[in-house]
């Protein structure tokens, strides 16, 4: 029984096809390898190292390896840092639901209302093309917009609708939400127009035959069938947002601090061990907005 | 699709949604065109290119300091174009990888994307922190290199992957066979289909890292790329400099993706051309 055994393992070790097979693993093993060597040491270990120093000991400028949990407590009992959490995942609710609300429209009229192909393209090309503007330039470009002499008061005053400029606009909550709203719907747009133009018409001819109104068919065709795209598109806006400093920056005048505020602003005045805890608890919100988008969706099997 | 007024009721919102979109970099653009003594913001006091000039460093020299912007661009330059050849050598390699079976290829893939998903403001402190710790010096085309690479190759590697999905073996051993050296194979056969794909994973990795400032903030050390010269005039009182910089960079990318444009009309086109050859053949 053993010896069979033996034998029809010789064999399978033998076999050209085996040979061959063993031979094209170890060189995918091969080709994969630079590139998972590069990720561990520029990418894992680095992140390990966020874990790691958020222990150490933090005196008032610099950090020693010396295990503690000083600055964990003081993170967790501190109410500008409780707030910086707060305030992160509220943006981060905020501005995922308005790209949402102010993008599906969008994609709905290019996926399903617009059959002319180049039409199609271009109007995607035209929602593409702001992305070839440096990102910082995109944020600095809302402050003529909204501040009290910007475009949007000079406009309303001159129509007569308001006679004091708005003060709201700009160094605001608004401001911010404003800004990362119209820089990352398009993260939005992208992926559920794709997938809406993935549904296939007969489908849709089939069940207006059957006499669906639109209404019916938007609910029980076009929109389950949009949302993995809208699954994708949340995950691309959530990593976006949470990871966000430099918005809140620009347009809120240092009112709205976000967790890579926090994170910036520690490690500018080389507090590196409350960076690092700041850091792991972006790590935590991040991992679980992911794993909660990948319960409702599974993306494997949809690409 | 037919929906009554519904239609016509998205195609008005559309237009609103792209005009917000644009608004801004419009409002920008006009205001690039400020007199010296107007402010960044409306009304214009008289039209000029003074803050052209300024940024090109042809004005004197005002009360406005002026953007490094030559070293930066340079730098930004050089850095986008190490990020591109590497990233995009790693994510064909990988993607080829990807063509044949083997156990742990989950995590692998999961790994490679983790370099997109991951905040730069993330990467960058954990960056800087092993750098202190191995008491490496951070430069721009050290700390910051690996990291944009960390960046753009899942990109790259994705586009390539999408490349190889559809990339016929069978085309290439077809035309080994047929007599054709394994050179002319690849210069023939091989080479015009991945093509249009190394170019979009070129282009994604070569923008990505230009534009690329998070991951950069706390990694470049002392010389600044340009993104991070553009961040410099966050805390401090903005001018029509920075717009003038953003019509600029703006043509700039322009100019980048209209060469990508007919780069990859002219490849794809011959490929169409081939591909109805074929089919007279056959």
């Amino acid at each position: 029984m053993t010896s069979t055994a033996a034998d029809i393992a010789t064999d399978r070790r033998t076999s050209p096809a085996v040979i061959r097979q063993n031979k094209d693993r170890r060189r995918a093993l091969l080709l994969l390898s630079p590139g998972v060597i590069w990720m561990t040491l520029f990418l894992l270990l680095p992140l390990c190292m966020v874990v790691y120093v958020s222990f150490w000991t933090q005196t008032t400028f610099a950090v020693e390896p010396t295990l503690t949990t000083a600055s964990w407590q003081q993170f967790l009992s501190s109410p500008t840092y409780l707030s910086a959490i707060w305030t992160t995942v509220r943006i981060w609710a905020i501005v995922l639901t308005a790209t949402l609300v102010v993008g599906y429209p969008v994609a709905l009229y290019i996926g399903l209302f617009v059959q002319n192909k180049t039409l199609q393209t271009a109007l995607l090309v035209a929602c593409v093309i702001p992305f070839w503007t440096s990102f910082l330039i995109r944020v600095i470009a809302w402050r003529p917009m909204l501040g009290t002499e910007g475009a949007i008061n000079t406009i309303l005053l001159k129509v007569g609708l308001i006679h004091e400029p708005l003060t709201f606009l700009l160094f605001s909550e608004f401001s911010v939400l404003v800004g990362m709203t119209q820089i990352y719907c398009v993260f939005m747009v992208g992926p559920i127009t794709f997938m809406i133009g993935r549904i296939d018409p007969s489908v849709i001819e089939a069940a207006r035959d059957l006499g669906a109104s639109f209404g019916t068919i938007f609910r029980r065709i076009v929109l389950p069938l949009s949302l993995p795209g809208v699954i994708v598109g949340a995950i691309f806006v959530s990593v976006m947002v949470l990871g966000e400093f430099a918005t809140a920056a620009s347009l809120s005048g240092r009112k709205v601090n976000l967790l890579g505020n926090i994170i910036v602003s520690q490690v500018g005045s080389l507090k590196w061990a409350f960076a690092a805890v700041a850091g792991v608890v972006l790590t935590i919100i991040i991992t679980a907005v992911i794993t909660l988008a990948l319960r409702v969706v599974d993306l494997r099997k949809e690409m | 699709m037919n929906a009554g007024p519904l239609r016509p009721a998205l195609a008005i919102y559309t237009a609103l949604f792209l005009l917000f979109l644009y608004g801004p970099m419009i409002v920008l653009a006009i205001l690039s065109f400020q007199s010296q003594s107007g402010g960044p913001q409306f009304p214009i006091q008289d039209w000029s290119v003074y803050w052209y000039e300024h940024l090109l460093g042809l004005a004197e020299t005002s009360r406005v300091s002026q953007l490094p912007v030559g070293d930066s661009l340079l730098r930004s330059l050089t850095l986008a174009f190490m990020t591109t050849v590497v990233s995009v050598t790693l994510g064909t390699m990988s993607a080829e990888a990807f063509r044949t079976r083997f156990k742990g290829s989950g995590p692998v893939f999961y790994l490679v994307i983790l370099g997109m998903m991951v905040p730069g403001v993330l990467v960058g402190l954990g960056m800087a922190l092993l750098a202190n710790v191995l008491g490496i010096d951070r430069a721009w085309w050290s700390t910051a290199f690996v990291l944009h690479v960390v960046y753009t190759y899942p990109f790259a590697f994705l586009v390539m992957l999408a490349i190889f999905n559809r990339f016929d073996r069978s085309i290439e051993e077809a035309s080994m066979s047929l007599g054709v050296s394994r050179g002319q194979t690849f210069r023939r056969v091989t080479f015009p289909i991945l093509f249009p794909g190394v170019l979009s994973a070129a282009l994604f990795s070569f923008t990505l890292s230009y534009d690329e400032f998070a991951r950069t903030l706390f990694t470049a050390g002392r010389d600044l790329t340009l993104p991070l010269a553009i961040y410099g005039t966050f805390s401090v009182e903005i001018y029509p400099n920075i717009f003038a910089f953003g019509v600029l960079t703006t043509l700039f990318s322009f100019t980048l993706l209209v060469i990508y444009g007919l780069l990859m009309k002219r490849f794809t086109g011959a490929k169409t051309s081939t591909y109805k050859g074929q089919e007279d053949a056959a």
